[in-house]
């Protein structure tokens, strides 16, 4: 049986190149409970697959804490939901 | 787009713009409902259009009135139609700068023209369009009161959206006499504009000018009214007004005596509505006061954790006030909150504001009766502005400076000031008191000689020594 997982999309500021991306990406998925984050510049998005218990803020705040970043939630959608 | 936003926001003057620009930074997609025009009243039809206007007011009275031997006194003529239509270009282009194109450049903002109209706590009916939004702002603004005087609403009279380019309230001619009803900032602001432009001016107020201010600063503007004609009748009861589009009359009652004031025009400037009546507001939970102001906590939050206000709106709760730079810095302020979890507290401690009246009036802080309320121990000390060289040099000798002092600390509590450039020289003690400065600090900062800043160097020393006797330079 595979550990249930969440969607959490986040709306993301800060980012005007694809090295933004990378560096937004990096901090998402350095949140222990991250399994995978999909960021997308155009949008100013992202989608964090993780576990149940990861929670926005701490998404929020390891973004942030990149000093030029900003991500805040817009929605967390169950996995088997969709 | 679609229906749904991360960031809704009612009304588009300077708080909702601040809000919006901050929150695009931060990676929100936005949308701004407007139901008149783009700006809001500052750019529309507040402090730009009458700061523009108040500037020709004063060229059309110095030419008549030189102020120096040796200067002849001229004519300087007025051509109304003309100075509104250049008034209105100066609206119009800022407009379009500071605001249609700063829109323009936000990736993710919609404009969305209607009326704005809370169906729940998530979702506002703007015109004919449903739009949710996670997180939304109440930053619609004031309109001018329209205070219950039987008759009022059976004649025709203006408010100060006179000022505006494009709406309907607009005046494009001169009135050849004029009933101000109210004696606070924008009533002697339009009171004076109009009386130099030509109009024959009769100001009818409830107390005094500028009553909430020092009182010498309404004192003191009373008595250039008066030498400039303009007749102020303080103290005054509206018992009813009647008229016709050629002409109004307002029944007043003054120290026992009734009077009738004639003027073709009436204008009506008795203070700001927050315009919160028809947003709904009730059904989506959101709290108000008795006033109509939209009650928040220090960080701008209203009753429901997702709804913010900002701007002229929440009235003078936190120490806010009713001013363009305030609700920008609100704007952001809740930006911040709700998008980066900033947890910022507005602080309207040190806000500096002015009156562009002739001559003009800033003050920053409390006021002497403020301090005094809340028993806290100050000094204060008035100084007026002859004892200031370049007062007497460019013959600009009316006004004073008022200091308040904490005793405990020698902190400076509040700065009032009527005279020549003090909508300028406020930003010093602004300054000064955003860091906390004390009185020494004025008395030790050399000051550029000789300029009206050296007001606030004089006014600081008078407390401790005799003004009158400063060599040059109040050292």
């Amino acid at each position: 049986m595979t550990e249930p997982i969440v969607y959490i999309d986040l709306g993301v500021g800060g980012m005007t190149c694809d090295d933004c991306v990378v560096h937004v990406t990096e901090a998402l998925e350095s949140v222990p409970g991250v399994e995978s984050a999909a960021v997308d510049l155009a949008t100013r998005s992202a989608v964090v697959t993780a576990r149940p218990d990861v929670g926005a803020s701490a998404l929020a705040a390891a973004v942030r804490a990149t000093g030029q970043y900003n991500a805040f939630e817009r929605r967390r959608r169950a996995a088997s939901g969709e | 787009m679609s229906d749904h936003v991360d960031f809704l926001i009612l009304g588009s003057g300077s708080t909702a713009f601040a809000a919006a620009i901050r929150a695009a930074d931060l990676g929100a997609r936005v949308a701004m409902a407007e139901r008149r025009t783009l700006g809001g009243t500052c750019a529309n039809r507040g402090c730009l259009p009458s700061k523009n206007l108040i500037e020709a007011a004063r060229i059309v009275r110095e030419a008549a009135h030189p102020r120096y031997d040796g200067l002849i006194a001229g004519t300087v003529g007025v051509e109304f139609a003309a100075l509104i239509a250049q008034k209105d270009d100066v609206v119009r282009e800022y407009r379009a700068k500071k605001y249609a194109s700063v829109a323009d450049g936000l990736a993710d903002l919609e404009l969305l023209e209607g009326d704005a109209t809370f169906v729940d706590p998530h979702t506002v009916r703007v015109g004919d369009r449903m739009v949710t939004g996670d997180r939304i702002l109440v930053a619609t603004g004031s309109r001018p009161t329209i205070p219950a005087i039987p008759g009022l609403a059976d004649i025709p009279y203006l408010t100060s959206d006179l000022l505006d380019a494009d709406e309907a309230g607009r005046l494009t001619e001169l009135p050849a006499s004029l009933a101000v009803l109210g004696g606070g900032y924008i009533a002697v602001e339009l009171a004076q504009m109009f009386s130099r432009l030509g109009s024959r001016v009769t100001i009818v107020a409830r107390s005094g000018l500028l009553s909430g201010y020092e009182p010498d600063l309404g004192r003191t503007l009373a008595e250039v009214f008066t030498d400039e004609g303009i007749e102020v009748l303080a103290g005054s009861r509206v018992d009813h007004v009647r008229g016709d589009a050629s002409g109004v009359e307002v029944a007043i009652e003054q120290a026992g005596a009734r009077r009738v004031v004639s003027a073709e025009r009436l204008l009506v400037a008795t203070g700001r509505t927050p315009n919160t009546d028809t947003l709904g507001l009730e059904r989506a939970g959101v709290a108000v006061d008795a006033d109509g102001f939209v009650t928040v906590n220090a960080q701008l939050r209203t009753s429901l954790p997702h709804v913010w206000a900002a701007g002229d709106v929440i009235g003078r709760q936190h120490r806010s006030q009713t001013a363009t730079p305030v609700g920008a810095r609100q704007g952001r302020i809740v930006a911040d909150n709700a998008f980066a979890d900033a947890g910022k507290a507005f602080d309207g401690t040190v806000i500096p504001r002015a009156i562009f009246t002739d001559p003009p009036i800033a003050v920053v802080g409390e006021t002497e009766a403020e301090v005094r309320a809340r028993h806290y121990p100050a000094v204060a000390a008035t100084t007026p502005l002859m004892y200031v060289p370049r007062a007497g040099a460019v013959h600009k000798p009316t006004g004073l400076v008022k200091f308040i002092v904490s005793t405990v600390d020698e902190r400076v509590l509040g700065v009032h000031v009527i005279g020549e450039s003090a909508p300028e020289i406020i930003h010093e003690a602004a300054m000064a008191m955003h860091f906390k400065a004390g009185l020494p600090d004025f008395i030790d900062l050399i000051h550029v000689y000789p300029t009206m800043s050296e007001a606030l160097k004089i006014g600081a020393q008078a407390f401790s020594r005799d003004v009158t006797k400063l060599s040059c330079c109040a050292e």
